[in-house]
């Protein structure tokens, strides 16, 4: 009876049902219970519900969403069911975008600061100032670093560019300006290692577009397939489709920790971190040896007889390749010895089970081998990478149905006006002048296309020069880029212009705050990124006004331009604006209506997607076949092969890279493979730093938002469900290891490893996971933040672990460029 | 009357827990306040360890143990709407009796210490008797079946989204989210889930697609000794799920 009275007491069951009565009767009231006159009924959406086309914006997927608003706010997102990536569905953190736009830390307009010194613990005492202040003092500095001939000191940054009314300026700005750091991307801190494999096997500098509908069989290399790859939701839908669909797909997954790819595949096998191109050189060793490779792809023995033998050498003039090149030096200078026994030593997955693999692969037909950061965050990045792709060539993949491709590229209208015309005699001067400051493309980096994590070093060192102004776009590399340190350091006396929405680490140490719209409230095309090869480009159409007094990135960048003195100023105010853009683009469409009837601007808008189905190629039983309009009726010359699909210097894919041997005296010297040998798809110890005796790795869970989820409380109460991460992110550990060093389940611990000669060092939680490798600790990469938000920041009852980037060597592949995120060792403590 | 149901294919759910925020979202719950949960099991060690999950919705059991326990009716099953287990939150009292009797688990007192701080009920203060007042609130709300963002000192759970599936046409066998004239009746979690391994329609009607996948699929209920019967269905080599067994730390 105390517990109901105590509970009867609750003020609101008094204010609700006048309940005193009831008590004072002796508690047993609730016969004078009814149905409460004063409590709240129904309410239901009335007609004034809108929904608008928009694109999700928290990862590389490019979901199309419907936008539900009602009386002007937004309160709900779901998938467009008309978006082909999207159809209708969407990831967990896709629902999750109203947070994003009514963020209660958002920028609310534009400002300066007026604390000249700059520090994480400094309060940058920004103040509020007008939009035309705000430009004007860009334009002032761009104005005068121009005028002492000084333009290539500025320098943008971006990171998740979306297309032509945003990233695509940035080439025509650096252009008409005079820099060649417009713009530095964060390729390399993303993913660029599948990109530069890629390109060295089969010409293509480019992620691929997949036929996963049509596979019978996935061999996937550390593609977190179900928590990360590109396109997240779609993948999901297809996982449902090819688990379901007669024959079922079957799915083997190499990876080095538990996760639910791994769990959900028919096989996982974990291997040792850094070494998947041992494993697959060893399937590729028994798919040879067996005879199991697509003759019709790569070729045969002249006389029909399987020649490759264990350790021994083969003629090559007795092997006719037909689409493949440098087989048999492939064979004889490496691929004869890297034995399944040979793999086990290094990738600890046991010979059988690689020969079970070997054989499935290659008698499942169509098959793919698919990979992403997994095996490329590693100096040996792209040799892991090439081994892997080049299982795609052994049972003929590329550009067949259930294969792999590469994407097509929008029918854009083109802008109505060119920037060549505007280009002034100092522009002119200034081409090839000074190198990037990352110094991507130079002698130092001979073969990435970006090497944003360099630049705070390069400043620093003053070499190749100093910059003096930088803007920075959706990206955030003060706290993302490995040893982000050096980059506080950096951004101290550089003239910082941060345009992100959000109170982000960058903010704390930025000039000027230039708050863009967040993505509900932008008009913005977003073409896709390589997905079933057949081109595609979305629109974001803003759901409300703007909250608050922000601008469209394109719009900023056009509206400083027009403030830069000479014809550059001409060429912005031709252009207009960013809906002006994208009108033009859409004029393309007139002559090339997509699939869904859009035919310009207004369609567009309507249905949100543009597209036209299908892809032009296709790869089957030994030729190529162009696509005529109606069927793929025209057979392909191999040298129109070459030049439009398999685009190395042989028009065929390479064993034996031409790529690699232009640049063989650059290998050489970083990575010691002797010049003769660069060019064959090999097995190359990684090198992992840190100093410490245990792998670590740092996932991306499908609730991470490219670090905007540190913000949002809902992302957080779900991001690491795996071990009962929810709000917070453990260190997931396997027991063994744990108890060695005398941790126990939920004790304290830290993670040291040596940057720069340094130890550094992190605190997190560990949590027992029997299912990981003892010699690999997992930490998935999300908090640790010093600004971004009230919730990013918070310290609540669970301790949050540290950043793992502070713990995090800046070491790249010297080939691709790609930070090496994954080959930290460290060492582990009770704390 | 339509009885509706779940069904829950484990053999393409991928445990993202999409399902989980759209809930939370339309719904407008607290971060924790899972209606719909996914949770995640393992057993056994490196190399072979085995690791499975299950979504987990209201079961709106047909013997609901949840009702019978309620001192003040206003948890109620509502076979005029299809069978579902309703809260009415003017009626509730916030005892908490349902929570220990439901055997699932999926009941929720948000009076708590929130799960993540700072308490987002403190960003965004309550208005008009509501716990708090998210400015991205849905404008549905019906405080008799415990649809929209509650008052303080009651239980939640989920409703199937009554507040959609209310409005579809009567008779319909199944809710399908491809069903472009269907889409918007159909609950949040059925609707986003990616792999499609979720399905909603009428178990009262043999030729509903449920109840053909249920058949097929040999669908099960979980924890039937209970006698609770749910409406909510699971298939595939997953739907086999280990006894609780919470963490010692
Ligand atoms: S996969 Fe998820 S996060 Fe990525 S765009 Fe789609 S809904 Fe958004
Ligand atoms: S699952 Fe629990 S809350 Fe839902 S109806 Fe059954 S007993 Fe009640
Ligand atoms: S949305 Fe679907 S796939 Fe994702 S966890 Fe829920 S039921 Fe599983």
């Amino acid at each position: 009876m105390n517990v109901l009275n105590a509970l009867i007491n609750r003020r609101r069951f008094l204010q609700v049902t006048g309940a005193t009565a009831a008590v004072a009767a002796g508690g047993v009231g609730l016969q004078g219970f009814s149905p409460a006159a004063e409590g709240q009924v129904g309410r239901s959406t009335s007609g004034n519900t809108v929904v608008t086309k928009s694109i999700c914006h928290q990862c590389p997927a490019r979901c199309g969403i419907n936008v539900y608003t009602t009386n002007g706010r937004v309160h709900a997102i779901y998938g467009d069911p008309g978006n082909p990536i999207a159809n209708g569905k969407l990831c967990p953190k896709g629902h999750l975008g109203t947070y994003l736009l009514y963020d209660p830390d958002r920028f609310k307009g534009p400002m300066k600061r007026t604390n000249p010194r700059k520090g994480r613990d400094e309060d940058p005492g920004f103040v509020p100032i007008s939009w035309d202040e705000a430009l004007d003092t860009v334009a002032e500095r761009l104005n005068r670093l121009r005028e002492s001939g000084e333009s290539h000191r500025f320098a943008h940054f971006y990171g998740r560019g979306w297309g032509s009314s945003d990233a695509g300026l940035y080439g025509d700005f650096g252009k008409l300006y005079g820099t060649p750091n417009s713009a530095i991307g964060h390729a390399s801190i993303c993913a660029e290692g599948s990109k530069r494999a890629k390109q060295a096997t089969d010409g293509n500098n480019s992620y691929n577009a997949y036929d996963y509908r049509n596979t019978n069989y996935i061999l996937n290399f550390g593609a977190s397939f179900l928590e990360a790859f590109r396109p997240y939701n779609y993948l999901m839908q297809v996982w449902g489709h090819m688990r379901s669909k007669s024959p079922q797909t079957r799915i083997t997954t190499i990876d080095v920790r538990m996760n639910p790819t791994m769990a959900a595949s028919d096989r996982y096998l974990m291997i040792k971190p850094g070494t998947d191109g041992a494993m697959a050189l060893a399937i590729a060793h028994v798919i040879l040896t067996e005879g199991l490779w697509d003759k019709e792809f790569v070729g045969d023995f002249r006389d029909g007889r399987n020649q490759f033998r264990t350790g021994q050498s083969i003629r090559p003039a007795r092997f006719e390749e037909r689409w493949t090149h440098g087989i048999a030096d492939w064979w004889n200078e490496e691929l004869k010895d890297r034995t399944p026994e040979w793999a086990e030593q290094i990738t600890t997955i046991p010979a059988r089970h690689i020969v079970t693999v070997a054989r499935e692969f290659a008698t499942t037909r169509p098959a793919m081998a698919i990979m992403e950061r997994g095996p490329t965050a590693h100096f040996n990045g792209t040799y892991n990478g090439m081994a892997i792709h080049a299982l795609n060539a052994l049972v003929g993949t590329m550009f067949a149905e259930g294969g792999m491709f590469y994407q097509m590229g929008v029918p854009y209208g083109s802008l109505p006006v060119d920037a060549d015309d505007y280009m002034d005699d100092y522009a002119r001067e200034m081409q090839g002048k000074y190198p990037r400051i990352d110094m991507a493309g130079t002698e130092k980096w001979p073969m990435a296309g970006t090497m944003m994590q360099e630049t705070a070093k390069h400043h620093l060192a003053g070499d190749p020069y100093r910059l003096d102004t930088a803007m920075f776009f959706l990206t955030n590399p003060i706290w993302s880029a490995p040893d982000p340190h050096l980059w506080e350091e950096a951004l101290k006396d550089v003239f910082i212009i941060e345009t992100s929405p959000y109170p982000g680490e960058t903010a704390v140490y930025a000039d000027l705050i230039l708050p863009e719209h967040t993505y509900l409230e932008r008009l913005q095309d977003s073409p896709t990124y390589p997905f079933e090869g057949w081109p595609m480009t979305a629109l974001r159409v803003p759901a409300v006004d703007p909250v608050y007094d922000t601008k469209h990135f394109g719009d900023m960048l056009i509206e400083i331009g027009k403030r830069i003195d000479g014809p550059m100023g001409d060429y912005y105010r031709e252009l207009g604006d960013v809906e002006n853009i994208l009108r033009h683009r859409a004029a393309g469409f007139v002559d090339n209506p997509g699939d869904n009837g859009v035919n310009d601007f207004e369609s567009w808008k309507e249905k949100g997607v543009w597209y036209k189905k299908p892809y032009h190629w296709r790869y089957w039983r030994g030729s190529f076949w162009e696509w005529d309009g109606e069927g793929y009726n025209v057979e392909m010359s191999e040298a129109d092969v070459g030049e439009k699909l398999l685009r190395t210097p042989t028009g065929k894919f390479e064993f034996k890279s031409g790529f690699l041997e232009r640049h063989a005296g650059y290998i050489a010297q970083e990575m010691g493979i002797p010049e003769n040998r660069v060019g064959i798809i090999q097995w190359v110890e990684p090198v992992h730093t840190g100093g410490g005796d245990l792998h670590f790795v740092t996932p991306k869970t499908p609730l991470h938002a490219e670090g905007r989820s540190a913000n949002i409380p809902q992302a957080q109460a779900y991001m690491q469900p795996i071990v009962g991460g929810r709000g917070t992110c453990y260190l997931e550990i396997h027991p063994d290891t744990a108890r060695q060093r005398g941790i126990a389940d939920g004790d304290r611990v830290r993670i040291s490893a040596e940057v720069r000669g340094e130890r550094k060092s992190i605190l997190a939680v560990a949590r027992y996971m029997p299912a990981h490798r003892p010699d690999t600790l997992v930490l998935p990469m999300e908090y640790g933040h010093w600004a971004q938000g009230r919730w990013a920041t918070a310290e609540g009852r669970d301790i949050k672990p540290g950043h793992s980037g502070d713990i995090t060597e800046n070491l790249s592949d010297p080939i691709s460029g790609l930070a090496s995120y994954y080959t930290a060792k460290v060492t582990l403590e009770k704390a | 009357m339509a009885k509706w149901g779940m069904v829950i294919d484990l053999d393409k759910c991928t445990g993202c827990q999409a399902c989980t925020t759209a809930c939370s979202m339309e719904n407008n719950t607290l971060p924790g306040e899972s209606w719909q949960d996914v949770l995640f099991y393992h057993e056994g060690e490196y190399p072979s360890a085995q690791m499975k999950w299950l979504p987990r919705p209201c079961m709106q059991c047909e013997k609901p143990s949840c009702v019978y326990v309620c001192p003040t009716r206003a948890t109620y099953k509502d076979e005029e709407a299809g069978g579902i287990v309703f809260v009415d939150w003017n009626k509730c009292i916030g005892c908490k009796y349902c929570m220990i009797a439901c055997p699932y688990g999926v009941r929720f007192y948000a009076d708590e210490q929130p799960l993540v701080e700072p308490d987002i009920r403190d960003v965004y203060p309550g208005e008009n008797g509501q716990m708090w007042s998210p400015p991205y609130q849905n404008p549905e709300q019906d405080w008799r079946r415990g649809i929209g963002i509650q008052p303080k000192g009651v239980v939640s759970k989920c409703t199937f989204c009554h507040h959609k599936v209310s409005k579809a046409p009567d008779g319909v066998a199944d809710l399908d989210e491809d069903d472009p004239d269907l889409v918007e009746y159909v609950p949040a979690c059925v609707r986003t889930c990616p792999p499609k391994a979720r399905f909603f329609g009428d178990l009262d009607n043999p030729e509903s697609n449920v109840n053909r996948l249920i058949g097929d699929k040999h669908g099960v209920r979980l924890l039937d000794h209970t006698g609770n019967r749910p409406q909510v269905y699971y298939l595939g080599a997953g739907a086999g799920i280990p006894a609780f067994s919470p963490r010692k730390s």
